[in-house]
C-alpha cells in the first residue's frame, strides 16, 4: 500500500536503499510534527526518541549561540544520537516553520543495523568517506555488468542497415561498404535478409573469385540474425558459438543493422575503448591518424565518467593515453627534422598544470615547455617547439590560451635560464611571479633528457624561500569556498567548483609538497599520501582532503562529460538544479574540508599574521 | 480546550457515490492527530464491503472488486472506528459529506455519532479571509489545497493518501491559527461556524 510519507521516504538515499518492509517499519513508527518559527526541536545535550527527516521549512543546528549548519527539505537530523545513544551535540531550531518527519530510534536503529547499505550510507557522512559512498551508489544502481543482461540489441544498433540486392555484383557492394565505411553489407531479397557479405568474403573473392560476380555467390547464407527486442547478451553469444563477427538485427523480419563483437564489447567494457584508443595511438605513423583516434577519447571518457569510473582511475589513463599522442607527435616532427638534415641537441619536454600533475579529464589544452641544454639552439628549438604546438593543436589538443607553451621563447630555455628564472620568481615575489611558480612547480618530464629535468629540480631544491612559501600558502587560501550559514551560498546561480574548490587544494597541497622538498611527485593524490607519510598531514586530514578533491573533480567530470554528450563544451559552473540532492550535500561537506584545510594552511604558514 | 491538547481524526472515506440515501462506503482512512502532530505510524485503513450494491459495476473506483468482497462488512468494523474517533474531533476535506455516510452507516448499527467536525476547505476559505485574499471557489479543492501547500505528490491518490495529506494541510494551517491567536479549539469551531454562514457551494 502506498501511503504519502513512504513515497516522500523512497525518493530520498538512503532511504531509497530500503526493502518494503523496511520502509513499513519506518512508516509504522513515524510522525509528523510541525515546529513554529523560533521553537526549539531538541536541546543540545538532551536525548531524543526520534531521528528527524526535514519535509519543509530550516532547522538551524547550533552549539549554544553558534549556528554549525542548517537542514533544509529531504535532509536528516539527530542520527548519530540514535546510533551511539549519546544525547544531541548541537541545539536543533526552527529557523523558519517547519515540518519534520520524526522516526522513533528503536525502528531506526533496528534498519540501520539489518541493511548493510543504508548503515554505509550514515557511516560514509560520519567518517566522511565520500568515494564508499559514490561506490555504495553505484552498486544500487547497477554496475556495467548488469547492463548486459539489461539492454537491448536495438539500443546498441546506431547507424542504418547497409543493404543491397541479391543481384548486386562484389565490385558494386565492396564500393558500397567503402563508402559506407562499414564491414559488412546484408543481402536483402524483398525485404528479409538472406544473406550477409564481409571483409572477409571480399579477401576471398581477391584471391579466388571474379569482381564481377553476383554477391550472392560469395555471401554467407542463410545470414544469423538475432531479435531487436532481444538482450545483447544473447546476441553477444550467439556471436562466440557461432564463430562470427557480424550478427544481423532484424526487427520482425525487417533488417534493421548490424553488429559485431566490438561494438558490444566497447558497450560494455569501461576501458576497452581507452584501451584500444591507445595502442592505434601508439602505432599511429600519420599526424591525420593520430586525429581520428584523438577524437574517439573524448567520447570514450564521458561514456567512462557517466559510468562512474573514478576520477583518479580515469584521469590517469588519460594522461597515458595523451602522454603516448604527445610523444608521437614530437617524434614525428624530429623525423621531419631529421629528413632535412637537421641533428636537434638536448632537450626535455615538459608538461606543466593539470597536465603536469596528471590531472587533465576532458576539456584539456597544451600546457608545456622545454629545457634544453644550451643558449645558441634557441631558434631552432623554437621552430621545432612550433611545429610540435602546431601539431599538436591539428590533432585536437587546443593551444593554450595563456601561451603556457613550449614555443614562446619565455618558456623555451636553457637549463641556466630556468634556474635563473626560479631564482626571480623565489625571490620576487609579484602577483606574476607567484603565478608562474603555481604552474611551473608541478613539472612533468614527458620525453627527451630528463638529467636536465633533474638538474632543475635540484637547483629549485636548494633555493627555495620562506617567504616565497609563505606567499604561494596566502595566494592558496585567498579564494575561499562559499560556504555560510544556509549551506552553499549561490548555488542557485552557480558555483565554479575549480575555482572554489579544486584550486584551493591543489595549491594547498602544492605548498606543502614544496616546504618538503617533494618536486618530483606532482600528482595531487600522490602529494598527499607523501605528505601522511612524513607525518606532515595527519592521516585524517590527508584522507579527507583527498575523498574532497576526488568529488569535486569527479563532480566535474561528470558535469563536463554531460556537456561532451549532449555535443557542447563543458564548464565547471554547478548549479543546483542540475545536481541531485545527494551531490550537493556532498558538495557542501567537501567545501567545509577545503574551508578547514585552508585555515589549516593558514596558521601553519602564519597567514594572519601580516607579510 | 487548547488546539496542542486536541485530539483530531482526520478522515476520508471512499463511496459509491455521492446520495447518502442509496450509495454506501468502500473504503475508510484515519489518521489521527494530537495537537500539530500527526501520528502517522497509527493511520488506519480499510476496504467496506457495501451490502446492497452490484460490485461488477464499479470498475470506475480503482478498487478490485475482489478486494472489496473479501473486505470486512461496516458491522464488523463499526466497533474498532468508533474507538479511534471516540472524543476526537473530525477533519476532512468537506467533511460533512463523509461525516453524514459515516452518521448513517453508525446509525444502522444504532450507533449515535456526535463528534465535533472540522472542514479544512472552510477552515482554508477562513484563513484566506481573514489574510485578505479571498479564493475562489475552484481554489478549495483538495488538488488545489495539496498544490497550494506544497505537498504534491506524484501517485495516485487513495483514501489514506489523502486523509494524510489532509492531515498535512490541517498541520499547517493549525500554525498559521496559532500565529493569529486562535490557540482554542472553541474559537476555531464558531470561526468557522461564521463561515458556514456566508457560504457558497464551492465544492464542487
Amino acid at each position: 500500500m502506498t501511503s504519502p510519507p513512504k513515497e516522500f521516504m523512497r525518493r530520498i538515499k538512503p532511504f531509497s536503499f530500503l526493502t518494503e518492509d523496511e520502509l513499513n517499519l519506518l512508516v509504522d513508527n513515524l510522525d509528523v510534527e510541525a515546529y513554529e518559527k523560533g521553537s526549539t526541536i531538541v536541546k543540545k545535550g538532551k536525548q531524543s526518541k526520534y531521528i528527524f527527516l526535514v519535509f519543509s521549512g530550516v532547522v538551524g543546528l547550533y552549539d549554544d549561540d553558534t549556528l554549525v549548519d542548517t537542514a533544509s527539505k529531504g535532509e536528516i537530523f539527530g542520527i548519530l544520537s540514535a546510533i551511539t545513544g549519546n544525547p544531541f551535540s548541537l541545539s536543533a531550531i526552527a529557523m523558519d516553520d517547519t515540518i519534520c518527519y520524526r522516526i522513533k530510534k528503536e525502528a531506526f536503529n533496528k534498519v540501520f543495523e539489518k541493511n548493510p547499505k543504508f548503515s554505509a550510507f550514515f557511516s560514509t557522512f560520519i567518517n566522511r568517506r565520500f568515494r564508499s559512498f559514490t561506490n555504495l551508489l553505484k552498486e544500487t544502481e547497477g554496475a556495467f555488468q548488469e547492463e548486459i543482461y539489461l539492454t537491448r540489441v536495438k539500443e546498441i544498433v546506431t547507424k542504418d542497415p547497409v543493404v543491397c540486392e541479391p543481384n548486386t555484383s562484389i565490385e558494386e557492394a565492396a564500393r558500397i561498404m567503402l563508402e559506407k565505411n562499414v564491414g559488412s553489407i546484408v543481402v536483402v531479397d524483398q525485404g528479409k535478409a538472406v544473406g550477409i557479405l564481409t571483409d572477409h568474403d571480399l579477401k576471398r573473392v581477391l584471391i579466388s573469385g571474379d569482381k564481377n560476380a553476383k554477391v550472392t555467390e560469395f555471401m554467407n547464407s542463410p545470414v544469423i540474425t538475432v531479435n531487436a527486442d532481444q538482450p545483447v547478451f544473447e546476441a553477444y553469444l550467439t556471436l562466440i558459438n557461432k564463430g562470427i563477427n557480424y550478427i544481423v538485427v532484424v526487427d520482425n523480419g525487417r533488417v534493421e543493422g548490424v553488429i559485431t563483437s566490438k561494438d558490444i564489447l566497447t558497450q560494455f567494457e569501461p576501458s576497452s575503448s581507452l584501451i584500444a584508443l591507445y595502442r592505434k595511438i601508439r602505432k599511429a605513423n600519420s599526424m591525420d591518424e593520430l586525429k581520428s583516434h584523438l577524437a574517439g577519447i573524448r567520447k570514450a571518457v564521458a561514456g567512462l565518467a557517466m559510468k562512474g569510473v573514478h576520477f583518479y582511475e580515469l584521469s590517469r589513463m588519460i594522461t597515458s593515453v595523451y602522454d603516448s599522442t604527445v610523444v608521437r607527435v614530437i617524434k614525428m616532427v624530429e623525423e621531419d627534422f631529421k629528413k632535412d638534415g637537421i641533428t636537434l641537441p638536448d632537450y626535455v619536454w615538459i608538461h606543466v598544470g593539470s597536465s603536469g600533475r596528471k590531472e587533465q579529464i576532458i576539456a584539456t589544452d597544451q600546457d608545456n615547455c622545454l629545457i634544453r641544454s644550451a643558449d645558441e639552439d634557441e631558434k631552432l628549438m623554437i621552430e621545432f617547439a612550433k611545429k610540435v604546438n602546431e601539431a599538436l593543436d591539428y590533432i585536437g589538443i587546443p593551444k593554450c590560451t595563456a601561451n603556457y607553451m613550449a614555443s614562446n621563447p619565455k618558456w623555451n630555455l636553457s637549463l641556466e635560464d630556468w634556474k635563473a628564472n626560479f631564482e626571480k620568481w623565489f625571490t620576487s615575489l609579484t602577483g606574476e611571479n607567484i603565478r608562474y611558480l603555481s604552474v611551473f612547480l608541478d613539472m612533468r618530464p614527458i620525453y627527451g633528457d630528463q638529467k636536465l629535468y633533474l638538474a632543475l629540480l635540484d637547483h629549485i631544491k636548494s633555493n627555495i624561500t620562506n617567504q616565497a612559501i609563505r606567499f604561494l600558502a596566502l595566494d592558496a587560501t585567498s579564494i575561499e569556498p562559499p560556504i555560510g550559514f544556509f549551506g552553499i551560498k549561490g548555488l542557485e546561480k552557480g558555483l565554479d567548483i575549480k575555482l572554489h574548490g579544486i584550486y584551493p587544494i591543489a595549491n594547498g597541497v602544492r605548498v606543502l609538497a614544496l616546504d618538503n622538498k617533494i618536486l618530483d611527485t606532482t600528482n595531487t593524490r600522490e602529494r598527499l599520501e607523501r605528505l601522511s607519510e612524513m607525518g606532515v598531514l595527519s592521516d585524517e586530514r590527508a584522507r579527507e582532503v583527498l575523498e574532497s578533491y576526488e568529488f569535486l573533480q569527479e563532480l566535474r567530470l561528470k558535469r563536463q562529460s554531460a556537456a561532451v554528450s549532449a555535443g557542447s563544451e563543458g564548464d565547471n559552473v554547478i548549479r543546483l538544479e542540475n545536481i541531485d540532492r545527494i551531490d550537493a550535500y556532498v558538495l557542501k561537506e567537501a567545501l567545509k574540508i577545503v574551508s578547514s584545510f585552508q585555515n589549516f594552511i593558514r596558521g601553519k604558514y602564519r597567514i594572519e599574521s601580516g607579510f | 480546550m487548547n488546539l496542542r491538547e486536541a485530539k483530531f481524526s482526520v478522515i476520508d472515506l471512499e463511496t459509491t457515490g455521492l446520495n447518502l440515501l442509496k450509495d454506501e462506503i468502500l473504503s475508510i482512512a484515519i489518521v489521527p492527530m494530537k495537537g500539530t502532530k500527526i501520528m502517522a505510524g497509527e493511520s488506519y485503513y480499510t476496504f467496506v464491503k457495501p451490502s446492497n450494491y452490484d460490485l461488477k459495476s464499479m470498475k470506475f473506483h480503482g478498487i478490485d472488486p475482489k478486494t472489496l468482497k473479501q473486505a470486512p462488512s461496516f458491522s464488523e468494523i463499526s466497533e474498532e472506528v468508533r474507538e479511534r474517533i471516540e472524543d476526537s474531533i473530525i477533519v476532512g476535506h468537506a467533511v460533512e459529506i463523509d461525516l453524514n455516510f459515516l452518521k448513517k452507516a453508525f446509525k444502522a448499527q444504532g450507533i449515535e455519532l456526535n463528534n465535533k467536525s472540522i472542514d479544512i476547505a472552510l477552515l482554508e476559505k477562513w484563513l484566506c479571509d481573514r489574510l485578505g485574499e479571498r479564493k475562489c471557489t475552484a481554489d478549495l479543492s483538495l488538488d488545489a489545497l495539496i498544490r497550494d501547500y506544497n505537498l504534491s505528490m506524484r501517485f495516485r491518490h487513495d483514501a489514506l493518501a489523502d486523509a494524510f495529506l489532509t492531515a498535512q494541510i490541517f498541520q499547517i494551517q493549525l500554525l498559521k491559527l496559532m500565529k493569529y491567536g486562535l490557540t482554542s479549539v472553541e474559537r476555531v469551531l464558531s470561526a468557522i461556524e461564521s463561515t458556514k454562514m456566508s457560504r457558497i457551494d464551492f465544492i464542487f
